[in-house]
Parts: C-alpha cells; structure tokens; sequence
C-alpha cells in the first residue's frame, strides 16, 4: 500500500480547508453587516407611516454593503462546489433576504417577490428544482425569509397603534393571512422550514388580538 | 376501494348538479358568463394581492414537491445500494470457507453486476449541480459500495482501492459508446468509503486464524497498520465529516488484529518447545 495517495487526499483536503476559512470570513462580514442593516430597519417600528420612506432610504447604502458582501463570497465559490459549502452561508443569506423582504414590505405594504431579493441583492433566486451552473439564493431560503416577516408584522401592529396608526393593524392582518393562506399551500417536511412554518400562527394571533383590542372599544369598525 | 368507481356512475350526474347551480349563482352575483373550474372559481374569489400569493405559492409548491420527491428517490436508491453492497461483504468473507477464492470472487462479480444497475437509477438523479445537491442522501450507498470492493481488492491483489480503481468500477458504457463513471466520487466518499474497511478487514482475520491461515492475518496486520498510518496523516487537515468516528473503528480493529496476532504467535511458540513444526513468520515490521 503506498502512503502516497493519502498525501495526495491530504493535500486536497488543506487546500479545501483554506476555501473554508476564506468562506467563513465572508460570511462573518456579511452577518456584521446584515446586523447593522437590521438595526437602521428597525427604527421604522418606532415611527408613523409616513416617515418610513426616511428610514428605507437611510438603510440603502446598507444594502449595498450587503449586495457586496454577497458578491465577495460569490467570487469563492465555484458553481460546481454551491451545494457542497452551501450549509455554510444559508443562514446568512436568510437573514440578508428577510432585510429585503422587509424593507420592501415598509416601502411598497406588497409581498418581496424573488425579483425583488434579485434587484437588492445581486443574486437570482432559484424558483425551480433545476440543475444550477451559478450562485443562487435557494427557494427554501426565499421562503424562511418571508417567514421572518411574520414576526416583524406582529411587532408592526402593535407599534403602530402606539404612534396613533389604529388603521394600519387592519392592512397588516390582511396582509399576513393572505401570505400565511400561502404557506398552507406548501407540503412541508419535518424540517426547519416546517418547524418555522409552525410558528406563524402565534404571530397570526398577536396581530389579531391587536384588532381585536382596537375593535372592542370602538376604535375601528 | 369500492368507493372510488362510482365517478362513472350515472347518477353521479344528478349529485353535480346542486354543486353546478351554486356556481352559476355565484357567476351570476359576480357579473361573470363564463364557468370557470373548481381552482379557477376560488382564484376569482380572492383579492388580487391574496390570488397573486396563491399563484406563486402554488410554483413553490411544485418545486418543493419535486425537490423532496427527488431527494426521496436518492435516498431509497441509496439504502437500495447498502443492503446489495453488505451482501457483496460476506459473500466476499465467505472466502475462508470455500475451497476456491474463484468462486466467491464470481459470486461477488454477479452481485457486482446488480449494483450498477442501482447505480444507473441514481445516477439519474445525480446530475449535475445535484451531485453536491443529494451527496448527503447519496454518501451511505456509495460509502458502503467502496468498503465492498475495497475489500474485494484487498482479498484478490492485497491493495487499497485506490479512487480511480473505485471510479474504473463504477464506469459503463453510454448510450454514446464512451465509458464514463455512473456516478462522481468525492474524495470525503473516498475516504469515509476506505475508512470502513478496517472491520471487514479485522473479521476477515479473525477467519483465517480458524482456519489456520498465518499468511492471511499478517497481511491484515499489515494493511491495517498502514490504513492507520495514513488515516492519521488525513486526520490532521481535519475536514472530513464523520471521520473521527470511523477512526475510532479503526483503532479497535487494528487492537483486536494485534491481540489475535500475539495469542497465535504465544500459541505457535508453545508448539515449537513441544516439538512441533511452525508456520508463524516473524513479524517484521517495515516490510
């Protein structure tokens, strides 16, 4: 038996490990990033309505860090290897799309289509179960995005009452029903996209109990 | 079962029929002449933004189906491939038993034969992108299929299967005439596929000395030490999934094959004081 071949492995496996490490260093800076993100984002629960247009154009250039940030690891990864390192960054991109879906939720009160996660950050969502020859952002990713959504909504309707927007928790549960009337269509497995899936429902019903507080004294018709 | 025919029954006709006038009502309230399908009349129920939802939700749906359903297939076909690769093992251990290596080695070639079969059913599954995609799924067969003819090389040529050997194996004709492997093999496959030989290789040992076979099981002792050695030097970059555990494997085996060596050479030693003739060669080392 000659020692030689598991030098030849050995040599390759370094040369993946190195891969690794520069993978996970532009990982951690697009994390860093997507948390400042975050943190601009997030004032919009503090204001009324007609001041979001502020925060969704403070938070821009931060989203051009996070379209950079992408394109760096884009750069690492040849197509071939996606799916072999792809554990590594799929949280990551989650929360990066979650940003966008968002953001363009504050923007536009509509649904982030794939179009739109495209448009801001640089990457085509895979809709379909094809063979892939780039870096894509997966559907499952696309999906836990929009899932996060629900939370930030439920956080949305109570904080808009509390700067005097009663109207808003309405738009808000028509909203999330008709989203979550999606996920229904969806035939999950036992994974963590169904475990995420199953948590929709406890932020269904904090919007629901914010119109119904509205609706018992007579705020809202 | 018998409740499904009656779709084609006659009166079946009269049960749509109540189902029929509420749609035209409906039709009617909503200002519309045509009658649309079962989906189609919920979809002009909806809100613009909740019927745009359903629509995509309905592709996301297809394509997670399909995803799942491949992702099935491979796994199906996988397990398909271990159970077919164990039995390729102890037809292969059989090999102490019979009279003639010959007629194990053919009866592992036929079931061989079978495997690639296995292999050109997933192999659909396993193009392109999808390789990577479905490895997880994909490892388990294909690890267990280069531990059986490792240990076929091992028995017949007394080497480790090298990667292009595996590669060679699992390579067929296409449909264009061009010889090409069914399947790619990474080298974690490789690896964690070579790294279960240790056992068979220990059980096989364990075989020889009841049948009194002290050449086979210095081989053994051999191969395992070098197996060792060069599964330590892998061990070092670190990156292999799962490799620990099979190492662990490893170092139990090659204890166990130490262990049988030692006890034969005590009990050869003890025949040659008593007189008789010995067939133990000293171990040596670096040979």
């Amino acid at each position: 038996m000659d020692v030689q071949v598991f030098i030849d492995l050995q040599d390759r496996l370094d040369l993946e490990s190195t891969l690794r490490e520069d993978v996970k260093d532009a990982i951690k800076e697009l994390n860093k990033t997507c948390r400042l993100a975050s943190a601009k984002l997030a004032k919009a629960h503090s204001v009324p309505k007609s001041q979001t247009r502020e925060i969704i154009d403070a938070v821009a250039p931060s989203f051009q860090a996070i379209r950079k940030c992408i394109s760096t690891l884009v750069g690492l990864v040849e197509p071939v290897a996606f799916y072999k390192y792809h554990d590594m960054w799929s949280n990551a991109v989650q929360n990066a799309c979650a940003l966008v879906v968002f953001a363009v939720y504050l923007d536009h009160a509509r649904l982030a289509t794939p179009e739109d996660i495209q448009e801001f950050l640089g990457c085509r969502v895979n809709t379909e179960n094809n063979d892939i020859a780039e870096f894509v952002i997966t559907l499952e990713e696309y999906l836990h995005a929009l899932i996060s959504l629900f939370s930030e909504l439920s956080r949305l309707a109570v904080n808009s009452v509390i700067v005097n927007d009663i109207q808003r928790p309405q738009e808000i549960s028509t909203f999330a029903s008709d989203l979550y009337s999606g996920f229904q269509l969806l035939n999950l497995k036992n994974d963590s996209l169904r475990r995420r899936f199953d948590s929709i429902k406890y932020d269904i019903k904090k919007i629901e109990e914010v119109q119904y507080d509205l609706r018992v004294r007579g705020l809202i018709v | 079962m018998a409740d499904l025919p009656p779709a084609t029954l006659p009166d079946d006709s009269g049960d749509h029929q109540p189902k029929k006038q509420k749609f035209s009502h409906i039709n009617k309230a909503s200002n519309r002449q045509q009658q649309p399908a079962d989906s189609d009349q919920q979809l002009e129920n909806m809100s613009s933004s909740k019927r745009e939802v359903y629509t995509l939700f309905t592709r996301y749906r297809d394509t997670l189906d399909a995803h799942y359903d491949q992702r099935e297939r491979v796994i199906k076909c996988s397990r398909d491939i271990t159970a077919l690769s164990k039995k390729i093992v102890f037809s292969l251990l059989r090999i102490t038993q019979e009279s003639s290596p010959e007629s194990v080695f053919k009866d592992a070639e036929s079931k061989h034969k079978q495997v690639l079969d296995l292999f050109r059913k997933i192999s659909v599954e396993l193009q392109g992108s999808d390789a990577q995609k479905y490895n997880r799924q994909a490892t388990p067969g294909l690890q267990e299929y280069i531990e059986a003819i490792g240990l076929w090389a091992f028995l017949q040529d007394n080497v480790l299967i090298s990667k292009e050997q595996v590669l060679e194996r699992l390579s067929v004709a296409g449909p264009d005439g061009v010889v090409a492997p069914l399947v790619s093999v990474s080298d974690e496959d490789y690896i964690l596929g070579i790294s279960d030989l240790p056992g068979e290789v220990n059980r096989y040992c364990i075989n020889s000395i009841g049948k009194g076979d002290h050449e086979a099981v210095r081989r053994c002792l051999m191969f395992l030490r070098q197996m060792k050695e060069g599964i330590s030097l892998l061990m070092c970059s670190g990156t292999v999934r799962d490799l620990d555990k099979k190492v662990s494997v490893l170092d139990s085996s090659l204890e166990k094959t130490e262990r049988a060596y030692y006890s034969m050479s005590v009990r050869e030693s003890e025949m040659k004081l008593c007189g008789a003739n010995s067939t133990v060669v000293p171990m040596a080392i670096d040979a």
